[in-house]
């Protein structure tokens, strides 16, 4: 078996693996799966450039990983359709596995093999060639910081060189795109941070990335966002793009005592767009308005509440989320 | 094919590296081997017996010598009275009691056959069934020595002596050794334990790590996956059959009396379809210990009880030796026993190994497109 990168492959093969066209490295038209009843992944659209870091938030259970596993040939949708690298899902989908790389929030790793023995196992799924094999080893080794650590059961390395481990496992045979499926979930943040900057390099290398992840500040990340919420995308664009119009909102961060009586009582009120809990802070957007600080203490003050300080923020990725299932509901209300 | 090595060298990896895989591979057959061959013996021995001998003469004398001095009978006590028996076996001081009436002596002496009366404890119907057969042979073989010494001594045909009866003999296992039809049969049985129970967990254990779905949206196939992941267990399930039919052979001296390469071809049939029936449970289960009790459930009870391994299977319920046929043991535990032990060869056995070709097939095949059917 030879895959596009391997040199010397002979005209024909190279020719019949070329995709057929290939603007896009991830092409979905009206993508659709459902179970029984269930809608998990409702006619989505997108396209993702080559290089990008595209961003695929949402809360757990919103249907980010059955659209990856789609998107990876490994379930067949219910309707509508995809191209990866310009290779159909449906019926090219070996294809489509050759020249993707997956990562998920499991790591994948044979915690009874060495690390070496891990590597080699990828190697042999994905058929390098031992001159090929050696030669990414030594570089994923480099990469994941694992010189010396080579004969090393999986299962006793830390968390972040797990991490390291199983993206260099996922990324073996040099795919140009690579799936990662909340890969820094249950990671402490410094390993996230050194492991977003893997993913830098990686996509400066011109590898595209799709990362699904929960965590919002990692959203910043991503050249490209796009926001699914029960089934739908209900955002899509870069960051600037999605807080969009919420860039006009005003959001108040309010410190308050009982905060989460505060927001009981504050839901409804007049002049309330949305306030939602983050982290100890209430966050409140009062939309358009302008100078609601004193209004907003008056009105707490005057349900009880001791508000210890009110201060207009710029609205992050986790505000703008809130604003867009806020509205999703609103909706379908 | 490279593909198909990278997963069965992984595979090797993992056996060699679980010290409770190798374990359940090497120690636990060689325990039950001498578990079963040793301590659930269905040999008796030392039956302790009490004796009450009415007679009272020379010849029946003989006759209780003859008894004592065989291995099936230790003569715990001597009776007096009739009365006295159903006590003993109330306090199960003896098993057999054996009665020797008035008159023996006389008509051994006059040629006929000396009736003796044989009393078995029937509680364990197992001791109980040996006991009497040895018992009966044992007053045959003394009435036979009797009536033919009493021939000789008349001149007369010793074939018209009243104490000539016919012969029983157990051919294929004259000393009615447990080890020897044992042994056959828990090859089968370990084999079926062993290799059901570890594929069914090979692809759940890999379900449950995460690294199954990293290896489906690999390129590799079905096919490559399970091939690799089966590799090593047949290799394995060759070395138990090995291992075990040696130390049959050598410690428990059990024959060998058919052909190496007909057993070597039904035991690779057999051992396709237990891996076979593994990978099935695998592609079904949830979760590793769902996978356990499945193995167990179809590997370890039809195996044991379904076999012939210690039920002879005539004598279980119909509904149950329909049911034994749903399972590859009773074919190979019939072929096992029967290389083993008489030397049978393919003109015999080959509706025994078709079967268990067809089965593999089958199980394969199913197994194959329920692994499909899930992805």
């Amino acid at each position: 078996m030879r895959l596009p990168w391997q040199k010397h492959s002979t005209p024909e093969t190279r020719a019949s693996l070329e995709p057929a066209h290939n603007e896009f490295a991830i092409e979905v038209n009206g993508l659709s799966k459902t179970f029984g009843d269930f809608t998990a992944v409702n006619s989505i659209s997108l396209s993702v450039g080559h290089g990008e870091i595209f961003g695929f938030l949402g809360p757990n259970g919103s249907g980010k990983t059955t659209t990856i596993r789609m998107l990876c040939g490994v379930i067949a949708p219910s309707g509508g359709g995809a191209r990866i690298m310009g290779y159909d899902v449906v019926t090219e989908s070996e294809r489509v596995r050759e020249n993707i790389g997956y990562m998920s929030q499991k790591f994948s790793l044979f915690q009874d093999l060495t690390v070496d023995e891990n590597l080699k196992f990828y190697a042999g799924i994905y058929g390098l060639s031992d001159e090929k094999f050696a030669e990414r080893r030594e570089y994923i080794l480099t990469m994941a910081d694992l010189h010396g650590r080579e004969n090393e059961m999986a299962g006793d390395l830390s968390v972040g060189w797990k991490q390291r481990l199983a993206l260099g496992c996922a990324t073996i045979h040099e795919p140009k795109l690579i799936f990662l499926d909340e890969p820094t979930s249950g990671v402490d943040p410094t390993a996230r941070r050194q492991f977003w900057e893997l993913l830098h390099d990686l996509a400066a290398s011109g590898v595209t990335l799709f990362v699904t992840t929960h965590y919002m500040d990692e959203a910043t990340h991503c050249n490209r966002l796009a926001f699914i919420y029960r089934g739908d995308i209900i955002a899509e664009g870069t960051p600037a793009e999605v807080k969009g119009d919420l860039m006009r909102d005003t959001i108040l961060r309010v410190e308050v005592d009982r905060g989460e009586d505060a927001l009981t009582a504050l839901e409804g009120s007049p002049g309330i767009a949305e306030a939602y809990m983050q982290g100890s802070m209430l966050h409140v957007n009062v939309g358009e308005r302008t100078e609601a600080e004193a209004d907003l203490t008056g009105l707490l003050g005057g349900l009880g509440f001791t508000v210890l300080g009110v201060e207009p923020v710029e609205p992050t990725l986790e505000d703008a989320f809130v604003h867009l299932v806020t509205r999703q509901r609103e909706v379908s209300a | 094919m490279r593909r198909i090595y990278a997963i069965a060298r992984k595979e090797f990896i993992h056996i060699v590296r679980d010290p409770r895989t190798m374990i359940a591979i090497l120690i636990m057959p060689l325990l039950q081997l001498f578990l079963f061959a040793y301590a659930v013996s269905f040999d008796v021995k030392d039956l302790p017996t009490a004796l009450l001998d009415q007679d009272q003469t020379s010849i029946s004398r003989q006759y209780v010598d003859a008894l004592k001095q065989s291995n099936y009978f230790t003569v715990k006590h001597n009776l007096v009275s009739s009365g006295e028996i159903d006590g003993i076996f109330d306090r199960g001081d003896a098993r057999v009691v054996v009665v020797i009436g008035p008159g023996f002596g006389d008509s051994v002496a006059a040629g006929r056959a000396g009736a003796v009366q044989v009393l078995i404890d029937g509680s364990e119907p197992n001791s109980a069934q040996l006991g009497q057969a040895y018992a009966n042979g044992l007053s045959r073989v003394f009435g036979t020595k009797a009536a033919i010494s009493q021939a000789e001594a008349s001149g007369m045909d010793p074939a018209q002596g009243g104490g000539l009866t016919a012969r029983t003999r157990v051919w294929y296992n004259p000393e009615g050794k447990s080890a020897s039809y044992l042994v056959p049969g828990l090859i089968v049985l370990l084999l079926t334990v062993m290799t059901v129970q570890q594929t069914a967990n090979t692809l759940v254990s890999e379900k449950e790590q995460g690294t199954y779905e990293q290896l489906v949206v690999s390129p590799i196939h079905r096919i490559e996956l399970m091939v690799g992941k089966i590799m090593p267990w047949a290799v394995m399930a060759a070395l138990n059959v090995i291992m075990i039919s040696v130390i049959g052979l050598l410690a428990f001296q059990i024959p060998f009396r058919g052909s190496v390469a007909l057993f070597a071809l039904a035991s690779f049939l057999f051992v396709l379809c237990v891996l076979g029936l593994g990978l099935l449970v695998s592609a079904r289960a949830s979760s590793t210990e769902v996978a356990n009790q499945l193995a167990m459930m179809i590997s370890f009870l039809p195996a044991f009880m379904l076999s012939g391994f210690v039920f002879p299977l005539a004598s279980i319920p119909p509904v149950l030796q329909g049911l034994s046929y749903l399972f590859p043991a009773r074919y190979m535990t019939v072929v096992a026993r029967t290389i083993f032990l008489k030397g049978g060869g393919w003109d015999v056995l080959w509706p025994e190994i078709a079967a268990l070709a067809v089965y593999a097939v089958v199980v394969i095949t199913l197994s194959s497109l329920l692994y499909r059917e899930r992805s």
